[in-house]
């Protein structure tokens, strides 16, 4: 009987995720009347609009990517090492994006940075660089929780003692051992930054960039078929790269035996 | 000159003094164990060594030179650690040569070491598998070539080999010890076993409460400790109460039965002293000029090359190790029966054990 309902919840689960999702492919491939094409798509691609909103936004999440690599690795790497005590603060610091609204940000981001002495908005590259700031922000919760996590696997404390009696200074442990041992926690925080970037509207719209955020709304205010061929795309793009990770994770060498442990 | 010099080591955390006074000379191509129970300080004095903890007072000098503030990548100390602390990411040739890479060594150079130190862990074929890939026995031997790698000055060992099976420990730290001694190489070992400590060491630091409780070799720590602690806590002890009867003769009573030793009392007559006597000492029977004890079998443990029995006198208990012979008659449980043991086996605990 408990088997039997099981399976009526997983199906109607299946329904609900996956009907929206087949309606959408079906109503993208009908732009034109009568018959199935990839019109829409076609349409979409060869958008010049597209293809600069989306570069854009491709920029601007590599950025933060980066960016927030390079903060948060070595601050909790060093909080892991050296500061336990601080990690409670850290991760309160790291939640706080999720109770701070994306236009209460960008409004504060605007009056601090529109006049002297940080007249950033003067320039596209003062401007994007705040964007990077402020998505690095909407961001934090899920790199540090993916950073955290991945440190907590190794045993960070005696694998850098073992490279600094090797010799290795702090930029060498970071970068050889540290890093590589991180490979799959990094990759997932960096592909959830992506995402994040990838489909960020408030911000983008309020400091005036035109990213792929922007130019999905506006996509969807005036036509019909090329909003739902373009949610299609992304689903594309968000599965290959998931799919990338996995991939990548699954050949990691050592990856199946994370901590250097005794066993 | 002393290849390494520790005088008057000291780390404090908080109100807790971790390490007190360690002061320690050791030769080129020695090997000294540190030996205590875990908290008696043995592994922060090995981690100040090692440069990983800052002391808060004393010198360490390395060959005439002070390293005491020296950071710890660039002491050239090798560490081995009980968890093995192999790079997962990196194969086995790779965890062994990143020492060396990171020195800047060429690659040939890097290679052919590598190569020479895989075959002195007898692992000339694991070059290229992973740390998860081997056994316990073998990441330890890993780690043990990649502290070799860069030659150090000193090489230290953490416990190596407190994670591995006990066949494979026996194995292992015969080959730790004749690496260390083909390779002449100054070692310090830490660990809270004292067979280990006993079976590698030219001499043992036994440490207790952050302090050094004696340094000596495995001989005289286990015959003649200085202290009640090193007593009781190296090898097997038999503490006997006693009545001194005689002082200046080595007379004394344990409860009615008469003994004699070969040392002097301080103590006064009809005063209580405390005998020890290791429990190899002990024979069954009777013999002339020996001691005598008499009492009753609690049980007996066969241990193959040993016969461990346990004897109550009155109300203390005593364990004897016999040697097992093929014709020998084991005493059974709840048989009374003599064992003797020689005047100079037993000796004067200057304070009360617990």
């Amino acid at each position: 009987m408990k088997f039997k309902w099981a399976w009526v919840w997983i199906i109607l689960g299946i329904v609900y995720f996956f009907l929206p999702l087949v309606a959408t492919i079906n109503f993208s491939l009908k732009a034109e009347r009568g018959r199935y094409s990839f019109r829409a798509y076609q349409i979409v691609l060869q958008d010049p609009q597209f293809i600069s909103s989306f570069t854009l936004s491709i920029q601007i999440a590599l950025l933060t990517i980066v960016f927030s690599l390079l903060l948060i690795v070595p601050t909790v790497y060093w909080a892991h090492l050296r500061l336990p005590q601080v990690r409670p603060i850290l991760e309160f610091i790291a939640f706080l994006p999720f109770v701070l609204p994306a236009v209460v940000l960008v409004f504060g981001l605007i009056r601090i940075y529109s006049g002297p002495p940080f007249a950033l908005f003067n320039r596209a590259w003062g401007t994007n660089l705040i964007m990077v700031g402020a998505y690095m922000a909407l961001a934090l919760p899920y790199m540090y929780r993916s950073v955290d996590t991945g440190l907590r696997a190794i045993d960070v404390r005696t694998l850098t003692e073992a490279a600094q009696s090797l010799g290795a200074s702090w930029p060498v442990i970071l970068w050889r051992v540290i890093f590589p041992n991180l490979r799959t926690a990094l990759l997932s925080g960096a592909f959830l930054t992506f995402a994040i970037v990838i489909g960020e509207y408030t911000i983008a719209a309020f400091l005036g960039r035109f990213t792929f955020g922007p130019y999905l709304a506006l996509l969807v205010r005036n036509r019909a078929y090329e909003p739902a061929a373009l949610s299609i795309l992304s689903f594309a793009i968000t599965w290959s790269i998931m799919g990338l990770i996995q991939w990548l994770t699954y050949r990691a060498p050592g990856s199946t035996q994370v901590a250097a442990g005794p066993r | 000159m002393p290849f390494l010099e520790i005088e008057h080591l000291h780390k404090q955390f908080g109100t807790l003094n971790a390490v007190a006074d360690f002061n320690l000379q050791m030769h080129k191509g020695e090997f000294v164990s540190l030996l205590g129970s875990s908290g008696c300080g043995k592994t922060t004095a090995l981690r100040m060594i090692a440069g990983f903890e800052a002391p808060t007072g004393g010198i360490i000098r390395l060959n005439g030179r002070d390293v005491s503030r020296v950071p710890a990548n660039r002491r050239h100390i090798g560490m081995v650690f009980q968890s093995y602390a192999l790079f997962p990411n990196m194969n086995v040739a790779d965890n062994i040569g990143f020492g060396l890479k990171i020195k800047g060594q060429p690659a040939a150079a890097i290679q052919a070491k590598v190569h020479e130190l895989l075959a002195l862990i007898q692992l000339p074929d694991k070059g290229r598998s992973y740390p998860y890939q081997l056994s316990g026995g073998q990441q330890q031997r890993v780690a043990l070539a990649r502290a070799l790698a860069i030659e150090p000055q000193v090489l230290l060992l953490d416990e190596p080999l407190s994670a591995l099976d006990a066949k494979t420990r026996v194995e292992l730290r015969q080959e730790i010890r004749d690496i260390q001694k083909k390779l002449n190489m100054t070692t310090i070992y830490v660990t809270h076993d004292q067979e280990e400590a006993m079976s590698l060491s030219d001499r043992v630091v036994v440490m207790n409460k952050g302090v050094i409780e004696q340094i000596g070799t495995p001989f005289a720590i286990y015959n003649y400790p200085k202290t009640a602690f090193t007593a009781s806590f190296v090898g097997q002890l038999n503490v006997l109460p006693v009545t001194v009867t005689d002082g200046a003769a080595g007379e004394c009573r344990f409860y009615d039965q008469p003994l004699k030793l070969k040392e002097a009392f301080a103590a006064a007559n009809q005063s209580t002293a405390t005998i020890a006597l290791r429990p190899e000492e002990l024979r069954l029977g009777q013999q002339d000029g020996h001691n005598h004890l008499t009492g009753i079998v609690e049980n007996n443990t066969f241990l193959g090359a040993i016969i461990r029995l346990r004897l109550r006198v009155e109300q203390t208990t005593l364990l004897a190790d016999l040697f097992n012979e093929r014709q020998m008659v084991i005493p059974r449980d709840g048989e009374t029966i003599t064992i003797n043991f020689p005047p100079h086996a037993c000796w004067i605990l200057d304070n009360q054990l617990n």
